[in-house]
C-alpha cells in the first residue's frame, strides 16, 4: 500500500499552483494595460507638443520660418528624464531645423492632419515618434510641411513599471489572503472527517451498534458503510455467540454423562495408578463441565444484556442468593466464609438473573484460585455508587494485570491450564449496568485482595 | 613617468608664477594646478566660467584630495559648446568635466547622449530645476543684474526695474548714449540665454527695452569682464544683464561699481556641469562634481566665487530684497528640455537676426 498524500496537502498544492498561475496571469495582464495605458498618456503629450510646434510654423516674407516654443519642449519635460529629438521639414522635403538624422518609417507624404505615431530607434535609443503635417497655402511654399518629434521611452517604462509593481503587491497580497482563507476554510471542511475517526477510535470495542455521529452531506455514505459493515460484523458475531452457546449446550449433555459415568467407575478395583489417572480425568471433566456452564452463562448475559429490560432490584438479596449458590457445601471447612450485608437497602437498576451470574463468578473465582484460609463477601454503600466487594487472603493478582484478566480466556497465572471467563463475565455485566469491575490490591493492615463489582444507584420514589 | 612628474611640477611653477597676470581672466587659456603633494592623477576641466571664480574651488578641492592635479581650460561659452559637439559627435575626448554657464548648451549636449548620468548623495540635494537627467547639474545660483558706476550715474536715477531702465534710456538719453553695454548675444551663450529667457519672461517689457537700449547705441561684448572693466574705468555708465557673481566680484574690487538685483524678475542663472561620456577619468570627474555639491564646496563657493546663494542673505553693498531664495519674481532657469528651443538652430539665427536688427540696426547676419 502507498502512502498516500493528506487531503489537505493535495489541496493546498493544487490551490497554490492555480493561484500561482492566476497571479503570474494577472501580472502579466496588468503589465500589458499599464504599458498601454503609459504609452497612452506618453503619446498624447508627444502628439499635443507635435501639434504645438506645428502651430509654430509660419510663412514670413516667402520663407518658411519656425517659432519653436519653448512651452512644447516644457510639456515633453513632463516625462523629466527623457530626451527629445525633432526635426522640420518644409513642403519641399528639406529639412528645416532641428536632428537632420532623425528618421522614421512613417511616409510623410502619407500624414496630413492626423497625427501618426510610431516606435523606433534613434541614436541606438529606442524611441516614440510622432509626425505631424500642416497645411501651408502660402504661394511662396504650399503644401504640407512636417514636424518629426522623437522622444525617447523612460519615462513610460518607469510609468508602466510602477503601475505593473502596485497592480502585482495587490496582486500578491490577494493571492496570499486567499490561500490563508484557504487553508483555513480546508481545515474547517476536514474537521468532520477528524471527529468521525475519534469517535471509531473512541468506541467500545465491544459495540457494534450503528454510529450516531453527525457528519455533512459529502461524508455520509462513509459512515453509511461503516454502518453496514459494522451490522453485518454484528450478526456474524450474534451467530457466532449463538453457535457458541449452542456448541456448550450440545456439550454439557455428553458430558454429565461422561461424569456420571465416571463416577460409576469403581476406584477401589483399581491399581493405584489407574487411580490417579481416574482421578485427573475426573479432574479434567469438572474443569471442562465448568467451562462449559461458563460459557453458557457468557453467552445468556450476553444475550440479556441485549434483550432485558432492567428494573430495579435490591443488591443486599441478589448478593446474598449469589453467595449461596456460590459458596458449595462442600466447602473445604478450614476456610472460614462470611457474608455481610449493607445496613440499608441498595437498589440498582439490573438484571437479578446477570447480576447474581456476575456475583457467582466472582466468588467462584476467589474460592478457586485465591482463598487460602478466608472469604469475605460484602455488600456496602459507596455513595452514587453500591459495591459487592469479595475478599480473599490470597495472594492476589498483579495491578499490572488487572486490565488482562477481565478479557476472555485469561487468567493471572499463565501456566495453570484453567482459563477462566469469570471475569470476563462480570466485566462485561458491570459493564451493561453502567458500572465496572474494580480490584483492590492486599493492603498492609489486615485487609486482602478485594475484587469489587461497582453499580450505580438509584433512589427509589418514597425512600 | 619621471619625466612626465618633472613636466608637470615645472609647469606648475610656471602656472602660478603666471596667477597675478591671470587675475583678469583672459578666456581660451589652459591652466595647471599642480598637486600639492606628487601627483597621481590629473583632472581635465573644460569650462566656460572665469578662472578667478573657479579657482578657489580647485583650490580647496586639492586640500581634499592633494594628488590630484587640475588642468582647467577656459573658453567662451559658444566655443566650449563647439568643441564640445564635435568631441561628442566624433567620440574624441575632451577633458573630463564640462563646466558652462549657458545651460542651454549643456542641455543640449546632454540631449545628444553625450553625457553619462551620475547619482550620489550629493546630486540628491540639488533642487530640481538645477538637475537634468542626473546628468546635467546647477552648482551655483547667479542672479542677472544691473551693474552701474556710482560715479556717474546720480542716485536717483539707479533703475530696479527693467521699465525704469528703459524710462531712464529715454528720459535722458542724451546722457547715457553709448554708455550702456549689455552682453553680445552673437558671441556669449550666456547673453543669448539671458536675453531668450527674458523674450518668455516678460515679451512687452523686453521689447521695450530692447528699443530704449538700441536707440541709446548700446555698446556690446562678449565677457562680462570687459564690461565691467568698461564701467570701472567710466567709459560706460550702466549694465544690462550681467552675472551677478563676476559684477560683485568686480564691485568688491572697485567700490564705485554698484549692483542691483531687478525687482520686477530676477532671472538665476545657475552654472551648469556635466560629465562628458568620453571623460578619460570619471572616477576624478564625479569627486569633482560632488565638491562642487557639498556642503564644503557650496560654502567656498559662495564665500570666494559666486558669492549668491539659494538659501541665505545677499551679499552686503548689493541693492536688492534681503534674501532671493523664496521669492516670487526670482526666475530660475530651470535645467530642462525646455532649454532645446533655445538651442534650436533656426530659432537661435532668427532670434539673434531680430536681436542685431533692433540692437544695432544692423542687417541680420551672424559672426
Amino acid at each position: 500500500m502507498t502512502l498516500e498524500r493528506s487531503l489537505f496537502g493535495r489541496l493546498a498544492v493544487v490551490m497554490s499552483v492555480l493561484l500561482t498561475a492566476g497571479a503570474a496571469v494577472l501580472i502579466t495582464a496588468s503589465w500589458y494595460s499599464a504599458r498601454t495605458a503609459a504609452d497612452d498618456a506618453y503619446d498624447r503629450v508627444l502628439v499635443g507638443a507635435a501639434l504645438q510646434i506645428a502651430d509654430g510654423l509660419a510663412v514670413q516674407e516667402g520663407a518658411l520660418i519656425v517659432d519653436l516654443r519653448a512651452s512644447a519642449f516644457e510639456m515633453l519635460g513632463l516625462a523629466d528624464r527623457d530626451r527629445i529629438f525633432y526635426r522640420i521639414v518644409d513642403p519641399t522635403g528639406k529639412t528645416l531645423t532641428g536632428h537632420r538624422d532623425l528618421e522614421t518609417n512613417i511616409d510623410l507624404a502619407t500624414v496630413h492632419r492626423e497625427p501618426v505615431l510610431s516606435s523606433g530607434l534613434y541614436k541606438g535609443e529606442a524611441v516614440r515618434i510622432a509626425v505631424v503635417g500642416r497645411a501651408l497655402s502660402d504661394p511662396a511654399a504650399s503644401g504640407w510641411a512636417h514636424v518629426i518629434l522623437a522622444q525617447t521611452v523612460e519615462a513610460r517604462r518607469g510609468l508602466t513599471h510602477e503601475l505593473t509593481l502596485g497592480a502585482a503587491i495587490t496582486i500578491v497580497i490577494m493571492c496570499f489572503l486567499a490561500l490563508v482563507v484557504m487553508i483555513l476554510s480546508i481545515r474547517q471542511a476536514l474537521r468532520p472527517v477528524n471527529q468521525l475517526g475519534g469517535a471509531l477510535r473512541r468506541r467500545d470495542p465491544q459495540d457494534l451498534t450503528p454510529l450516531s455521529v453527525s457528519v455533512p452531506r459529502e461524508l455520509r455514505p462513509f459512515v453509511g458503510s461503516i454502518n453496514h459493515f459494522m451490522g453485518r460484523l454484528n450478526e456474524r458475531v450474534v451467530l457466532l455467540q449463538r453457535f457458541i452457546a449452542d456448541a456448550a449446550h450440545q456439550i454439557r449433555t455428553p458430558l454429565t454423562a461422561l461424569t456420571a459415568q465416571l463416577d460409576l467407575l469403581n476406584s477401589g478395583e483399581l491399581d493405584e495408578t489407574d487411580r490417579q489417572h481416574l482421578s485427573r480425568v475426573q479432574q479434567r471433566a469438572d474443569e471442562l463441565a465448568r467451562l462449559t456452564n461458563q460459557l453458557l452463562s457468557h453467552a445468556m448475559v450476553i444475550h440479556r444484556a441485549e434483550s432485558v429490560q432492567l428494573e430495579p432490584v435490591d443488591l443486599n438479596e441478589i448478593a446474598r442468593r449469589a453467595f449461596r449458590v456460590a459458596v458449595p457445601i462442600t466447602v473445604d471447612p478450614d476456610i472460614v466464609v462470611s457474608f455481610e450485608e449493607a445496613d440499608a437497602e441498595l437498589t440498582v437498576l439490573g438484571d437479578p438473573v446477570s447480576l447474581r451470574e456476575a456475583i457467582v463468578n466472582v466468588i467462584d473465582n476467589a474460592l478457586r484460585h485465591g482463598t487460602l484460609s478466608r472469604l469475605e463477601v460484602r455488600v456496602r454503600d459507596a455513595g452514587p455508587f453500591a459495591h459487592v466487594e469479595v475478599e480473599d487472603d490470597g495472594p492476589g493478582i498483579p495491578s499490572e494485570e488487572w486490565p488482562r484478566v477481565t478479557q476472555r480466556f485469561q487468567t493471572s497465572k499463565a501456566g495453570e491450564g484453567s482459563a477462566g471467563l469469570g471475569f470476563a463475565i462480570a466485566s462485561e455485566v458491570a459493564a451493561a449496568h453502567g458500572g465496572a469491575l474494580q480490584f483492590r490490591a492486599k493492603g498492609a493492615d489486615a485487609h486482602g485482595f478485594t475484587v469489587i463489582l461497582a453499580l450505580p444507584r438509584i433512589h427509589r420514589e418514597g425512600k | 613617468m619621471k619625466s612626465r612628474h618633472l613636466v608637470a611640477f615645472s609647469l606648475g611653477i610656471a602656472a602660478f608664477a603666471l596667477v597675478p597676470t591671470l587675475a583678469t581672466a583672459v578666456e581660451g587659456t589652459t591652466r595647471l594646478f599642480p598637486a600639492i603633494s606628487s601627483e597621481a592623477a590629473r583632472l581635465s576641466i573644460h569650462g566656460a566660467a572665469d578662472l578667478e571664480a573657479m579657482a578657489p574651488l580647485i583650490r580647496d578641492f586639492q586640500e581634499m584630495a592633494p594628488d590630484i592635479a587640475i588642468e582647467y581650460s577656459d573658453y567662451v561659452t559658444n566655443d566650449l559648446h563647439q568643441k564640445a559637439s564635435a568631441a561628442c559627435e566624433q567620440n574624441t575626448p575632451l577633458g573630463d568635466l564640462w563646466l558652462s554657464s549657458s545651460l542651454d548648451q549643456l542641455v543640449s549636449l546632454a540631449n545628444n547622449g553625450c553625457a553619462s548620468a551620475y547619482n550620489s548623495s550629493e546630486t540628491a540635494q540639488v533642487p530640481k530645476w538645477a538637475n537634468w537627467r542626473d546628468e546635467v547639474f546647477g552648482f551655483t545660483f547667479e542672479p542677472a543684474v544691473f551693474v552701474y558706476n556710482m560715479r556717474y550715474v546720480p542716485a536717483g536715477d539707479v533703475p530696479r526695474t527693467r521699465a525704469e531702465l528703459a524710462d531712464l534710456l529715454r528720459r535722458r538719453l542724451d546722457y547715457y548714449e553709448r554708455r550702456v553695454g549689455t552682453y553680445d548675444i552673437r558671441t556669449s551663450g550666456v547673453g543669448y540665454l539671458l536675453a531668450f529667457s527674458d523674450a518668455r519672461q516678460a515679451t512687452a517689457t523686453y521689447g521695450r527695452l530692447l528699443e530704449s537700449m538700441s536707440r541709446a547705441d548700446v555698446k556690446v561684448s562678449c565677457c562680462t569682464g570687459s564690461i565691467l572693466q568698461e564701467i570701472a574705468s567710466g567709459r560706460l555708465y550702466l549694465a544690462y544683464n550681467m552675472i551677478g557673481s563676476y559684477s560683485y566680484a568686480a564691485a568688491k574690487a572697485n567700490p564705485d561699481l554698484k549692483v542691483v538685483i531687478p525687482r520686477d524678475y530676477t532671472l538665476i542663472l545657475s552654472r551648469g556641469v556635466l560629465i562628458p561620456k568620453t571623460s578619460q577619468r570619471p572616477d576624478l570627474a564625479r569627486r569633482f562634481l560632488d565638491y562642487l555639491l557639498s556642503k564644503r564646496g557650496q560654502d567656498v563657493a559662495r564665500r570666494k566665487a559666486f558669492f549668491f546663494a539659494e538659501k541665505g542673505d545677499i551679499p552686503e553693498g548689493v541693492d536688492g530684497p534681503p534674501t532671493l531664495g523664496e521669492l516670487s519674481f526670482v526666475q530660475p532657469i530651470r535645467i530642462g528640455p525646455a532649454l532645446l528651443a533655445a538651442q534650436d538652430e533656426a530659432q537661435r539665427r532668427r532670434f539673434i537676426d531680430d536681436w542685431s536688427h533692433s540692437m544695432l540696426s544692423q542687417p541680420a547676419s551672424s559672426p
